[in-house]
């Protein structure tokens, strides 16, 4: 929006809420950096001067209790391979029913997988803890079968549009010359929706390392397979009273995807608003 | 010819195989599991459970607890939506006027879109107990003294504010991108005509952004409806079921007070209520406004 020369009130109001904001957003992240390196003590006598010194006893202290890293490795793996498992299956399917469009089985599989977006999370929290029990799947396992089911229908919407929108002759020219239909996905199709895979990486890498209520669902039984998000709600009830421990555990779990920021926030503005506004 | 013909089509319906056998059996299955359940008096762990046809349905609509929670939902979520819409949107025509560190500002503001809901509600546990009284004391606030999770009047609001702090990053940056289509030109003549800021607004600005809008708006009424993560971790529902939106109440029915069957006929009605209104919504919404 283009600002007349009247229009001084108005820019003053605007650079005010965005100070705001901003205090808004980095104040209690500030908090949380200043307070992980404090003892209890310290924190209670000031809880908003700076450390007194470079203290990584509370890092220390994190890093050394190996279930930290057991944790870690759980929300590593969960997150690399169901993200792997959906960046398989995605593409490949939504071509299949781009390029089939006209054909009766191709559209119903299509409207059968979209029916997902009326469903609540809700309707399926409960019986999918019963099915995941019967089968003896409260596992990593089973968690990542069930990201894998739950992340189609979006992925599907997304993927089938675009390659709806794509130019079919580049794909026929390439079927002319000999390449089967897997050849051509492979060497023409994967490269053209490059953009597309970067959406879907981004959106259901965070979606999935930051998950809790599937988690909650079916890794809570047993210690050893929790994720961070998990560790973290259950810090609270187990050691409420050491709370910069506390702040020292959520900021190890923010950082990864803060550095992960740091590196592509463009692209990753970018892939989200795109994932959005088609989604 | 006719070999790859047919080897192209195999190609094609093995794509389709095992998404189609996953989505059907995980969750396909699930939801036609859920309504069945609904009709049973299951507890959760019995190995036996008889049907009871609509039994849980009728004792659902005679109990207080939960048409509470279900007005706790409406009302959380229309906090929700109004503050994320109106926020986000004051914030995207803000950003997009900025002149100076404008990429560096919108990075910030979108931070908190990486971050976990559930570690975003526990750091603001611990302020809510720690800071934000200070704060209220400061200002001579009486509410804002208390804890205000701890303050029935206060605890949804406060979880909503929570909710919001995390949720706006992403409209904000929807409504800049439906903003930064929008013609110079059209500015420039309409300034010409002498237009005001509000008419510039009202019939340039305005038009432009209702597909984002829709958009949003869609965005975070799901959001509203389905949200669980914040309430749980910030208040469990309390105090006094100030707080428990209809997840917790399912959550809670089903693992913790062992009604099980009950717990999944609350879910079925959730779903109606989602249903019917994404499909008004999207009637309503589907004309009007620029396209993209």
């Amino acid at each position: 929006m283009k600002i007349k020369k009247e229009g001084i009130g108005w820019r003053i109001a605007r650079d005010l809420l965005l100070l705001c904001g901003l205090v808004l957003i980095l104040f209690p992240l500030f908090l949380v950096l200043i307070n992980s390196f404090k003892s209890l003590e310290e924190a209670g006598r000031n809880f908003f001067a700076l450390p007194s010194s470079f203290r990584l006893d509370n890092f220390r202290e994190l890093f050394e209790n190996n279930n930290y890293w057991v944790f870690v490795k759980n929300s590593l793996i969960i997150s690399g391979v169901s993200v792997a498992l959906i960046l398989l299956l995605v593409p490949s399917v939504s071509y299949s029913i781009a390029r089939n469009y006209t054909k009766k089985y191709y559209k119903g599989i299509y409207f059968y997988l979209l029916m997902g977006l009326f469903i609540p999370s809700q309707v399926i929290m409960l019986p999918v803890t019963k099915l995941m029990t019967n089968l003896n799947l409260l596992n990593r396992q089973g968690l990542i079968l069930l990201y894998a089911a739950f992340s189609l229908t979006q992925g599907v919407f997304l993927f089938v549009n675009y390659i709806r929108g794509l130019p079919f002759e580049i794909e026929e020219s390439a079927y002319m010359d000999g390449c089967s239909v897997f050849q051509t996905y492979t060497r023409i199709v994967l490269p053209l929706v490059k953009p597309m895979i970067a959406t879907l990486l981004i959106m259901d890498l965070l979606w999935i390392w930051n998950d809790f209520m599937l988690p909650l669902l079916i890794l809570n039984r047993s210690q050893e397979i929790w994720t961070l998000p998990l560790f973290q709600y259950n810090f609270k009830t187990e050691y409420s009273f050491d709370y910069t421990m506390a702040f020292t555990a959520y900021l190890m779990s923010m950082l990864p995807m803060l550095i992960v920021y740091c590196l592509g926030q463009k692209h990753i503005i970018k892939g989200l608003t795109a994932g959005s506004v088609k989604g | 010819m006719v070999k790859r013909k047919i080897s192209g089509k195999i190609y094609y319906f093995g794509f389709t195989v095992i998404p189609v056998l996953l989505y059907t059996f995980f969750y396909v299955y699930s939801v036609i599991n859920g309504v069945r359940y609904s009709f049973t008096d299951w507890d959760g762990i019995s190995m036996t459970f008889e049907f009871i046809g609509l039994k849980n349905y009728r004792s659902l609509l005679q109990n207080p607890n939960f048409w509470g929670s279900l007005k706790t939902t409406v009302f959380y979520s229309i906090l929700l939506v109004a503050g994320v819409v109106i926020l986000a949107l004051l914030l995207a025509i803000s950003l997009n006027s900025l002149k100076r560190f404008r990429t560096l500002i919108k990075s910030v503001f979108f931070v908190p879109a990486m971050i976990g809901g559930i570690t975003i509600a526990l750091i603001w546990d611990q302020l809510f107990y720690r800071v934000v009284p200070l704060v209220g004391q400061a200002l001579g606030i009486g509410w804002l003294s208390q804890s205000v999770l701890m303050t029935g009047t206060t605890a949804l609001p406060a979880v909503v504010f929570v909710h919001i702090w995390q949720a706006v990053a992403l409209p904000t940056v929807i409504f800049i991108a439906g903003l930064q289509q929008i013609p110079d030109e059209q500015y420039e003549s309409a300034k010409i005509d002498g237009a005001t800021m509000f008419q510039r607004f009202r019939y340039i600005t305005f038009p432009y952004l209702v597909p984002t809008l829709t958009v949003n708006l869609v965005l975070m009424v799901k959001q509203g409806f389905t949200s669980f993560d914040f309430a749980f971790a910030l208040t469990g529902g309390g105090p006094v079921r100030a707080t428990e939106v209809i997840g917790i109440l399912i959550y809670n029915d089903a693992f913790k007070n062992m009604r099980f069957g009950m717990a999944n006929a609350e879910a079925c009605i959730l779903f109606v209520v989602v249903a019917a209104f994404s499909l008004t919504q999207l009637k309503l919404t589907s004309k009007g406004g620029v396209r993209e």
